[in-house]
């Protein structure tokens, strides 16, 4: 019982427990692993926490590993949500690389693919 | 949880889920400052890495499993019903090395009585992360378990002399496969291999009927073990969405496998493995993860019929990132700006 206790007490005696925890992608538009018909404007990644703006980024890579986004950038009004904006697509597959930075400091890393055309 | 290597296979099984569990911070000692990102509990790239029950992750961490609750029939002979209330505390000293203390409580109810009730020997680890490589998900962790004998209540098991074991972790996951292989690159694996050497090569004990001398060896042991698991959440953040349910997206379905083999300085005694293989499944959330495990003996001296697992662990970093949850010395890398 007194350890129940103690572990009860753990949140007393290291401060509230806050709302912040690693960042997990939690859904994506295109969505992860997706073939659609037209070539999206951008790419939006919803993460589970919020994010630092200046270490967090992603880039979208043809299957040739060139370079087809014009950046990331981690919307003011929602700081879970970036947005990539991409040049136009050709029909093929595309990778997205994300790395950010939740707001508790902790670095999170991801990468997924989505096709273009049918 | 921990696994433990135990004298005799008879007591194997006991053991292999007799592991304690409260951590302490440990103050002082250390001086290994290396560089990782500030990934805290078992991220290695876009994998994480769970705590599993039977074993241990691959990984230094700030986490708590508490409780962790084992119900089996043990390999006694006759078997008794052996339940197991463990808790188990780990603290990053650096950003690269840790330290862990366990502790488990163990009520044994043998067939006719009587029953008995103690706490077993307490379990202390010393770990280093040697690597982590993002790109190949690859995670290596080298560490000396010790059990410190004589602090346990012998009516359930507890060993008067203490255990060594060196102890070398491992855990890959596959997400470095081909895209084209799919969802097969959720798969990943764990395991563990260590070396058990007693602090005495016998155990000598008296009769108190008869006042005869009976000297036991006490064997060196080789314990391992590993873990095949499937992650969900990797499938769907970093191969395909589904749209399935928000739980299962969440899960890890997960088989663990213990063993160990007497090796050395087992004369007299069975050169017999013992082990468990626990199929279950681990709900990750963020600041906490709940695990539930079949035990499944591979033997008779493992145990008798299945048994049950279950724990609550807690990501201490994400709980109390400022505090508890940060190592208490040196600091990580400062962030970078992705993708310059």
């Amino acid at each position: 019982m007194r350890k129940i206790t103690a572990i009860a007490l753990l949140p007393v005696l290291f401060g509230t427990v806050p709302a912040h925890a690693h960042a997990f992608l939690d859904r994506a538009e295109p969505r992860v692993g997706s073939s659609v018909g037209t070539a999206p404007r951008q790419v939006s990644l919803w993460f589970t926490q919020n994010l630092e703006p200046a270490f967090s980024g992603a880039q979208v890579l043809d299957s040739a590993g060139a370079r087809v986004d014009l950046g990331a950038r981690v919307d003011p009004a929602n700081r879970s949500l970036m947005r990539v904006s991409l040049k136009p697509l050709r029909p093929g597959s595309y990778k997205v690389y994300w790395r950010v930075l939740s707001v508790d400091t902790h670095t999170t890393e991801g990468s997924f693919s989505f096709h273009v055309g049918q | 949880m921990r696994s433990e290597p135990e004298s005799t296979p008879r007591e194997a099984s006991r053991g292999q889920y007799s592991r304690l569990v409260l951590r302490v911070i440990a103050l002082g000692a250390c001086a290994f400052l290396g560089a990782s990102d500030a990934l805290a509990h078992c991220f290695v790239g876009s994998r994480f890495f769970p705590a599993t029950l039977a074993t241990d992750d691959p990984c230094v961490a700030d986490e708590m499993s508490l409780p962790t609750i084992a119900v089996f029939n043990n390999g006694d002979n006759p078997s008794a019903r052996e339940v197991d209330i463990s808790g188990d505390f780990s603290k990053r000293i650096t950003e690269n090395f840790g330290i862990s203390i366990g502790e488990t409580w163990t009520h044994l109810a043998p067939p006719g009585g009587p029953n008995a009730n103690g706490f077993q020997n307490l379990d202390t680890a010393f770990q280093y992360q040697l690597l982590k490589d993002a790109p190949h998900e690859l995670a290596l962790l080298a560490g000396v378990v010790v059990e410190w004998g004589g602090t346990g209540a012998a009516q359930v098991g507890a060993e008067r002399f203490s255990r060594i074991t060196p102890t070398f972790f491992f855990g890959k996951g596959f997400g470095d496969l081909p895209d084209s292989t799919g969802w097969v690159r959720a798969f990943a694996v764990t395991g563990q291999v260590g070396y058990s050497i007693p602090s005495s090569a016998s155990t000598t004990e008296v009769d108190p009927d008869t006042g005869e001398i009976s000297v036991t060896p006490n064997p060196q042991l080789l314990v391992y073990g590993g873990t095949l698991q499937y992650s969900m959440p990797y499938l769907k953040s970093n191969i395909v969405d589904l749209g399935l349910p928000d739980f299962l997206n969440h899960l890890i379905p997960i088989v663990e496998a213990q063993f160990t083999t007497p090796v050395a300085n087992n004369s007299g005694l069975p050169w017999v493995t013992t082990g468990t293989v626990n199929p279950g499944a681990i709900w990750v959330g963020n600041y906490f993860q709940v695990g539930v495990e079949a035990i499944i003996p591979i033997n008779r001296a493992s145990g008798t019929g299945v048994g049950v697992l279950a724990q609550l662990h807690l990501y201490l970093d994400d709980m109390f990132p400022t505090t508890i949850g940060k190592p208490l010395f040196g600091t990580a890398p400062p962030p970078q700006k992705p993708f310059p």
